[in-house]
């Protein structure tokens, strides 16, 4: 059991890295669904199946297939890659660098990862998370319904082909001349 | 499962009626707009908030917490609830005249600023981090299409984008955060939280204290706190002025709510404390200082919206019983200051043929004398001019953050408002000097006339009789 928990945790670790410093996007995708996979792998040791199956569906399914479908229609590849820069990239990796050195020195002190309850191995099983959904959790459980809504009212609404109005205040209060311009 | 065995006793339908009733009250609106009835849509939305209003009033120091102590739904709550409320049917009266031309997607605007009104109410009363976080995502996710609501506009579209992508960002943080805090004491549970840091007085958890970093930053991301502001000029300047309205208002006060009731009754590690200094400071100074420069008016009130926030934030210092309060008072007056400039402001564009620039408030006094008055007195008080409501709430900031010992982190602040005067008088003497040439006179309709007439009221009265907006 902790051969295999080493084995997935060098995965996630190696296919992040992957993630994050591959060129061409496309490789960057395909590490990341390796990754999301090995996640999944964590959840289903630590017997959260409900978890594990949501995570692959979602991220693996869902949202990679997104992500894959972005790239294509933006056509992204290593020429198009825009040029950031050198005070950007040195602002960047100097705050990227600071949350880093303050991360690991958090865990360098003072972390003494004890465990406040004990390891209940029902907690993650799909009954478990559906007993505390409807009950305890109730009300984040409904009240999401009207994030998903507002969600998807947005999504028509952006993706709605629309008739430009000739009316100069069509939006209600006017555009300036640099947006008509750019209208036309 | 705390109160798990009583809470169907306990609960009572008016409590959580608000919610459902603002839900359906969305949906009834996409319906109108879906059946063509663009005249009703304004007047059952404002119906309907003036229905949550009477709700939420009407259970007025009723405490009990609800569904398992997941939210509450008390006096803090409440007001807040009543102010963001009270200027969203302000917005909706704008709405009218503001939408009147536009041709598409009107009631997916309106039923979206009500989605995020709920969850404004949400992130008020939560007493579970769970709650919080839904509640911020509630509350954003409808602005970010909401701020891209122009899409003749490039710079709308850039709004709404950069918008989504640095909040998508901050979700990041405040998630980790939740995390970590999670991590360090088992619960989600507010009280609980609290306890935790009560128990841990004296001694370190660096877990804890690296979750309340990032989740501080999280929420300042939503006041626009420096350095978490980033978003704020540009988002304001290319989001419609209707929305950019109701982002300065409901939204500042629904995220400061959130952020005290958060922070209000934990032991805060020395560490954060000073973070919150540090972060009170650099937005007096950034605010005040960057809005000194600024000749576009959104840019402008996006500015001083920051420098508002560092006001604010003053009075989270320390802790101090007065606080709620104090940010009740504060936030309440400068949202109805706002609002009422944000109508003048959309109205003087309209005659300027969209331009931006503060001298589009030149001739004012003389076609529009009443409504030149009302922008001075809601211009003074967010400038803090004795006898408005501005000075009062600043006065009361100030008071706490003296008796809690934040000697120069005051003297700051108040260096800092009176440099902020400046650049509210030259607003002011762009509406009193005379136009010299002729140009499209400004239209004020009934409707706008009577927001604007209520929120310039409204600063002076509640700045002469401040006892009357009370917790």
């Amino acid at each position: 059991m902790l051969a295999l928990f080493y084995i997935l945790a060098a995965l996630s670790v190696v296919s992040a890295l992957i993630v994050v410093s591959a060129r061409n996007p496309i490789n960057s995708v395909i590490a990341l669904v390796v990754c999301f996979l090995s996640i999944a792998g964590h959840y289903i040791l630590l017997n959260a199946q409900f978890l594990a199956m949501v995570h692959v569906i979602v991220y693996t399914g869902a949202i990679m297939v997104l992500f894959l479908f972005v790239i294509m229609l933006l056509n992204l590849n290593t020429a198009t890659e825009p040029m950031k820069s050198l005070g950007m990239r040195v602002a960047a990796v100097t705050g990227g660098g600071l949350l880093f050195i303050t991360l690991a020195a958090a865990i360098r002190h003072g972390v003494t990862i004890s465990a406040t309850n004990d390891f209940d191995p029902g907690v993650g099983l799909v009954k478990t998370v559906g007993h505390v959904l409807f009950t305890e959790f109730l009300l984040p459980f409904e009240v999401s319904s009207v994030l998903f809504l507002s969600a998807i009212v947005g999504v028509v609404m952006l993706a709605k082909k629309e008739t430009p109005s000739p009316h100069p205040l069509s939006d209600g209060e006017g555009l300036t001349p640099a947006e008509l311009e750019r209208r036309r | 499962m705390r109160r798990c065995n009583n809470s169907f006793q306990a609960y009572r339908y008016t409590e959580m009626s608000v919610l459902v009733l603002l839900s359906v009250l969305g949906v009834v609106l996409l319906y109108l707009g879906l059946f063509n009835n663009r005249g009703a849509i304004a007047g059952v939305g404002i119906a309907g908030l003036l229905a949550a209003f009477v709700l939420v009033a009407a259970d007025w120091h009723l405490e009990s917490p609800l569904f398992n102590g997941i939210i509450q739904f008390d006096t803090y709550a409440r007001s807040f609830s009543l102010v963001m409320i009270v200027v969203t049917v302000l917005l909706f009266l704008f709405g009218i005249d503001y939408y009147a031309k536009v041709k598409e997607n009107v009631a997916e605007q309106y039923a979206l600023m009500v989605f995020s009104l709920i969850g404004g109410l949400l992130i008020c009363s939560f007493t579970n981090l769970v709650v919080l976080f839904l509640g911020i995502e509630i509350l954003s996710i409808p602005l970010y299409i909401l701020a891209g609501g122009k899409r003749d506009s490039f710079r709308s579209g850039e709004a709404a984008f950069k918008y989504f992508l640095q909040g998508s960002f901050a979700s990041g943080f405040l998630l980790m955060g939740l995390a970590l805090i999670y991590g360090a004491t088992a619960s989600f549970d507010l009280a609980a939280i609290e306890a935790f840091s009560t128990a841990l007085v004296g001694g370190q958890d660096m877990i804890f204290l690296l979750g309340l970093f990032l989740t501080i930053a999280g929420v300042a991301f939503k006041v626009a706190a420096v350095p978490f502001h980033f978003w704020s000029p540009d988002v304001y300047e290319g989001a419609p002025t209707l929305i950019t309205a109701f982002m300065s208002t409901v939204v500042k006060t629904a995220a400061f709510a959130a952020f005290y009731r958060l922070i209000a009754n934990l032991q805060l590690p020395g560490a954060v404390e000073t973070m919150l200094v540090v972060m009170t400071i650099c937005t007096l100074f950034l605010g005040n200082i960057v809005a000194l420069r600024q000749t576009q008016f959104k840019r402008l009130m996006a500015y001083s919206s920051i420098a508002h926030t560092g006001f604010l934030l003053l009075a989270f210092l320390g802790t101090d019983a007065r606080t709620p309060e104090v940010l009740f008072y504060y936030l309440g007056t400068y949202a109805m200051a706002t609002v009422g400039l944000f109508i003048v402001l959309t109205l003087a564009k309209r005659a300027a043929l969209g331009d931006e620039n503060i001298r589009i408030f030149r001739g004012l006094f003389q076609s529009n004398p009443w409504i030149a008055v009302a922008t001075l007195l809601m211009l003074l008080s967010l400038a803090g001019i004795p006898l408005t409501a501005g000075f009062v709430a600043k006065y009361r900031v100030f008071v706490i953050s003296l008796t809690q010992g934040y000697l120069w982190t005051t003297v700051v602040a108040v260096v800092m408002a009176i440099v902020g005067i400046y650049y509210y008088i030259l607003v002011v003497r762009e509406a009193f000097t005379a136009q010299e040439q002729e140009s499209k006179p400004i239209v004020v309709a009934p409707l706008n006339w009577l927001v604007i007439s209520i929120c310039g009221a409204a600063v002076v009265v509640l700045g002469v009789m401040p006892g009357l907006l009370r917790m």
